[in-house]
């Protein structure tokens, strides 16, 4: 065991399935040089040699489209998108391929492709540094979608998603990239995907959340508790956005009667909406108030003076809770 | 001013520096932006800049030595007062949202990324090694029912986990809430007597031959609970009910002259009728005969005194009778109580009261002479004890100072619960209420 | 039939000097040798000689307020920004081949061209201290607020270069993009779109050496970057971008034939990024301080000085005036940004539709009712 962040655990986790399989090879921008504009690829190069983890040209379409070819012939890619917000020319190889081509080829062909890329929000960054639309690549057939929340989840799920036949969509909340660090084991462990955790048992308030808004809400439940030290809220990090842990939501719903769903991203059809349909589906008659979701605005995000609008708070969050304990 | 610069945090879990080389002197002025120090930490080397411009007054630490982040760095003698310098620094966090900070070289690129430094640490989930420490959760015994069924519950003040469901499933169904609600209303009055006509109302009107002269319509849920409230008060409050005749034409004169500015005053949102003076002198009245705020509590053998007033004023609804309740009536001056008033009654059509808006009254009025009627016989808003009616205001020739002149008159009706409310009480109370109808100007002393 | 290297564009005119350089035999136009000495006078540019004085006050400018903002980073009051370090002469140079009416289509590391079109400091340092006002430009400033999604802009610019032949305009557009963004798609399709419309489009490319740490060549194949340009049958022509002469020569040349009707250019300037890729790049990670230094030596801003005081037009005082006029042009354009410090919930919804959408009305009114709630507590 050591003690990492979640940087170090990918950075972990990546060195492991090099070390283990050698048709893996890691390309984007400035990864192998430099290590990653996070540092999230640190010396993966000087371990394993430019030929398998090496910088590629300024182009996020001919990175996912070259890895498509690289999966067609024998080898697995993980790439890396610099950010999030720079995915968008590479979303028609995203879309038309990597999402399909198994279905394409009934099979002949697959494509074991792990994107990697930060996303959300709440570092005072620039333009497009800030984008949470995991929704988005959910909403697309033959995409897994997995967002970790701590530095082990991360190092367990990317493990799962490297060695995983079908391809990944690895979104990494980068405000909580060395904000939280966690015991790590220094050798190979899957958490499958397609899993929720719950975190806290209750019986009050399902809340699920992922990613970085995931400590807010923590936060926000320490503000309700100073209040009703008798509050039991149902705490459940999501973590694979595709698919859903259907059945750990609803069983929880069916217990506590309420669910808020709090995502970062824009409300339109978000993740929050999907989990809502999913508990009126499975958990209708055990309803006790109308389940809601906290989302984004349907605005882009702000710049940095205004982010405060934008990002959640945990007083935010905690006045949405109130509204479902409260019905 | 003296002004200590601390070393600040640059990020990437630092909590310490090595000082490699002073890049100022001790009395030397210094702009902002100035480097002071070139540090080296274990990832980069960086100059610290001023964050202000002054004179360094003092440097802390030799080069060589190790410098401990949020430590005292260097002394600054700067312009301006500690209080200025306060405000600044308030206003700089309520703009940023942070105290200055200097951002990790090398980071990432964008953006700034919080480091959580030496703090402490999450233990291991254990998730896919053998020790995992998974949580399991598992449904509870709950009732299941729609949400319409839990409403319906919820404005029945049922607790619908305590009913038994005899749906799919065992779904608590909508009869399954009323059936319980029957059964179980009913503490701490005697079982209901015994009708001695009820074969023959059992029989039921079919056996009359009226056949198709007669069409059946479901009883409501809201009617129901109404036939049993009234039921229920009859059957358990022996009513008294005294009637009166009051002089109004000064409480009249008072309305007709404040209304039409009362209405401009409050943009349209409340009428001014007599109700809330009305109000004001029950309030009055109940304040000198707290018997008839009170509740009865036979099976506990005593009487319950409430020291608050919460004045249920009967209204009509689109499903019946219902009574919203003002709480606290005798604290709301009349402008507070005229718009309560239409937004009871306003909530009250459009079926929107809450459960909270209907319960909680110590003394109802019922106003049927808006509509038409001069005396009545008001049944009790069961537990409470006295109930008054209000009838219409008539033109009608009154006597006074030994003539016959033209008065306004109003007709009230009081009933009251006879168990606890004797008739000289009931009579005095209802006096009161006269008196100060009869000179509203006596409200002004209460 | 006249025998032509493959590598002279069809559509080129023996009017323009500068294309009988050939990038890919390495010819690359420069004036000024590293202490400013005119060391090329065929084709030197026709300039008053106020005008390149105040050229370099722009220069100066650009570099003040880049160093300024670095400082200011440090301490937090603005946050991560590209540095200009370095490529001031290619950025104030190609601007001063354009008119007030000319469109100036950036990335994000042109601030000498933005000053010298009518971008405001205070724009500046509002944009990168994370305000969207601070790409509100002065009226009339027909200047683009910076890209992030890289060499998408150079569309932009195309289609700017379309309507502008549409409305039967006069004006041009310069769009500019780096040496990483070559190799993106979208630059490749403004090159192609802009030629086949013969747009009125001057394609400046910024070659500074580095895409973040990627060096020039990892970045491409290609010998020079502007012979990318041949693909489409523009011409393309390498200057010393920190050399003010060649590229303000060069892209006056091009302007005038984007005005005169013959369609699009390319330029690579070949500078070099002096700072780091933003505030928060380490530079020591991929490249040496030695290549740093080299580099240091060709400094635009040194070269340019070094030939106006060989002219006689500038001194030591002079110098001193104009660095301390620029402090103190940056410290009131810096002021007037931090005296900005609310942010209203309005800006957060208003500007994403002309009306505002009941899903917006709606998400505004419930995060008014969170904030009363919080004040009342």
């Amino acid at each position: 065991m050591a003690v990492m962040n979640m940087v170090q655990a990918i950075n972990t986790g990546l060195r492991e399935e090099l070390a283990r399989d050698p048709q893996i090879v890691l390309f984007g921008e400035d990864v192998g040089v430099e290590g990653g504009v996070f540092r999230v690829t640190e010396n993966l190069q000087k371990e394993f040699g430019p030929k398998r983890v090496f910088d590629s040209p300024l182009a996020e379409s001919g990175i996912v489209g070259a890895a498509v070819g690289m999966a067609m012939n024998g080898l697995r890619p993980v790439v890396e998108i610099q950010f999030s917000g720079f995915v968008y020319p590479a979303m028609n190889q995203i879309i038309s391929h990597v999402a399909r081509y198994r279905n394409r080829s009934r099979g002949v062909y697959h494509m074991p492709i792990v994107i990697r890329m930060p996303y959300g929000g709440g570092v005072r960054a620039l333009e497009h540094h800030s984008e949470s639309f995991e929704s988005v690549f959910a909403h697309f057939p033959g995409l897994k979608v997995v967002i970790p929340a701590t530095p082990y989840d991360a190092k367990g799920l990317l493990t799962s998603a490297i060695r995983d036949d079908d391809p990944v969509i690895f979104m990494e909340p980068k405000k909580v990239y060395r904000a939280i660090k966690q015991e790590v084991p220094e050798k190979p462990y899957e958490i499958p995907l397609g899993n929720a955790r719950v975190l806290t048992v209750g019986d009050q308030l399902t809340v699920v959340a992922y990613g970085a808004v995931l400590r807010e809400v923590q936060r926000a439940i320490k503000l309700a508790k100073a209040e009703r030290p008798d509050l039991a809220v149902e705490l459940i990090d999501l973590r694979s956005i595709f698919p859903i842990d259907r059945e750990t939501v609803a069983e929880s719903v069916r217990k506590t009667g309420r669910l808020l769903v709090v995502t970062e991203g824009p409300q339109t059809c978000g993740v929050g909406a999907e989990l809502i349909a999913l508990v009126n589906e499975e958990a209708f008659l055990h309803l006790e108030a109308p389940p809601r979701r906290l989302a984004g605005f349907d605005t882009v995000p702000p710049l940095p003076k205004g982010e405060h609008h934008y990002f959640h708070s945990p007083e935010r969050i905690h006045h949405e809770m109130l509204k479902s304990l409260e019905f | 001013m003296r002004y200590i610069f601390k070393f600040p945090d640059i990020g990437e879990g630092i909590t310490e520096g090595r000082i490699l080389e002073w890049l100022a002197r001790v009395g030397q002025e210094v702009k902002e932006g100035d480097p002071l120090v070139k540090m080296e930490t274990d990832k980069v080397v960086a100059d610290i800049p001023s964050p202000k411009k002054g004179r360094i007054i003092r440097l802390f630490g030799q080069v060589g030595e190790i410098a401990n982040v949020d430590e005292a760095l260097v002394e600054l003698d700067i312009e301006g007062t500690e209080e200025q310098a306060l405000a600044a620094e308030a206003a700089a966090v309520a703009a940023t949202g942070k105290t200055t900070k200097v951002e990790e070289k090398g980071f990432g690129v964008v953006g700034e990324i919080e480091d959580a430094g030496e703090g402490a640490f999450l233990p291991a989930t254990g998730e896919g090694l053998e020790e995992d420490r998974k949580i399991s959760v598992r449904a509870g015994k709950k009732a299941l029912a729609t949400p319409v069924a839990r409403a319906m519950a919820r404005d029945l003040g049922l607790d619908i986990n305590d009913v038994n469901g005899s749906g799919p499933g065992g779904r608590v169904m909508k009869n399954d809430i009323t059936r319980f609600f029957e059964e179980n209303r009913q503490s701490p009055a005697p079982p209901p007597v015994k009708d001695p006509f009820a074969a023959a109302a059992a029989a039921g009107i079919d056996d009359n031959g009226a056949g198709e002269r007669v069409t059946y319509e479901d009883l409501t849920q809201v009617r129901k609970s109404i036939a049993a409230r009234m039921v229920q008060a009859k059957q358990n409050a022996p009513h008294l009910t005294a009637m009166e005749k009051v002089e109004v034409s000064r409480l009249v004169e008072l309305r007709r002259r404040y209304r039409e500015a009362f209405e401009a005053a409050n943009d349209g949102a409340a009428r001014l009728t007599y109700l809330p003076f009305v109000i004001k002198a029950v309030c009055a009245a109940l304040a000198e005969h707290p018997i008839l705020n009170g509740r009865l509590e036979m099976d506990k053998n005593r009487f319950a005194r409430q020291n608050f007033i919460n004045i249920g004023v009967a209204v009509d609804s689109p499903d019946g009778l219902i009574v919203p309740v003002i709480k606290d009536a005798d604290k709301k001056p009349i402008r507070a109580l005229a718009l309560e008033i239409v937004q009871l009654a306003e909530k009250a059509r459009n079926r929107k009261l809450t459960l909270d808006e209907i319960r909680g009254g110590t003394f109802s009025i019922t106003n049927y002479g808006s509509i038409a009627g001069t005396y009545g016989t008001p049944i009790i808003n069961y537990p409470e004890v006295a109930i008054l009616g209000i009838g219409r205001i008539a033109d009608e020739p009154v006597v006074a100072g030994g003539e016959i002149v033209p008065g306004k008159v109003l007709r009230i009706s009081l009933s009251a619960d006879h168990r606890i409310v004797d008739g000289a009480e009931a009579a005095r109370f209802l006096k009161r209420v006269m008196d100060l109808l009869a000179d509203p100007t006596g409200l002004l002393l209460v | 039939m006249e025998t032509k290297s493959l590598s002279t564009p069809s559509s080129s005119s023996s009017r323009y000097g500068w294309m009988r350089l050939e990038p890919s035999e390495g010819q690359i136009l420069q004036f000024l040798d590293n202490e400013g000495k005119v060391i090329r006078q065929a084709d030197f540019p026709v300039l008053a000689p106020e005008s390149v004085v105040e050229a370099y006050r722009f220069m100066l400018l650009s570099r003040v307020a880049d160093e300024k903002a670095l400082s200011w980073q440090r301490q937090g009051r603005l946050y991560t920004f590209p540095q200009n370090k370095g490529q001031e002469a290619a950025a104030v140079g190609s601007a001063y081949a354009l008119n007030k009416d000319d469109w100036l289509i950036p990335a994000y590391r042109e601030l000498g061209a933005w000053l010298k079109q009518g971008v405001s400091l205070t724009n500046f340092y509002l944009y990168w201290g994370g305000n969207e006002k601070g790409s509100v430009f002065p009226k009339g400033v027909r200047v683009l607020p910076p890209s992030v999604p890289i060499a998408s802009q150079l569309l932009h610019a195309a289609g700017i270069g379309f309507a502008i032949q549409y409305q039967g305009g006069q004006e041009v557009v310069i769009g500019y993009v780096g040496d990483g963004g070559t190799s993106q798609g979208d630059f490749h399709e403004a090159l192609n779109f802009a030629g086949v419309w013969k747009a009125p489009v001057i394609f400046f490319c910024n070659n500074n050496q580095y895409a973040i740490s990627v060096p020039r060549a990892r970045q491409t194949s290609s010998r020079t970057i502007a012979q990318k340009a041949l693909a489409y049958d523009i011409p393309g022509i390498q200057v010393d971008g920190n050399d003010f002469f060649a590229v303000y020569s060069a892209t006056q040349q091009a302007v005038d034939r984007a005005r005169a009707g013959d369609g699009p250019s390319f330029i690579e300037a070949i500078t070099y990024r002096l700072g780091a890729h933003t505030t928060a790049d380490d530079p020591s990670r991929y490249r040496t301080i030695e290549e740093e230094q080299e580099w240091a030596q060709r400094d635009p801003i040194r070269r340019l000085r070094g030939y106006l005081e060989g002219k006689g037009l500038w001194d030591e005082n002079k110098e001193s005036a104009a660095a301390l006029d620029a402090e103190r042009r940056c410290d009131e354009a810096f002021a007037e940004y931090e005296a900005v410090t609310d942010y209203p919930v309005d800006d957060v919804f208003k500007y994403q539709f002309a009306d505002m959408p009941p899903e917006l009305v709606q998400q505004k009114v419930a995060y008014e009712k969170f904030l009363k709630w919080k004040e009342g507590r």
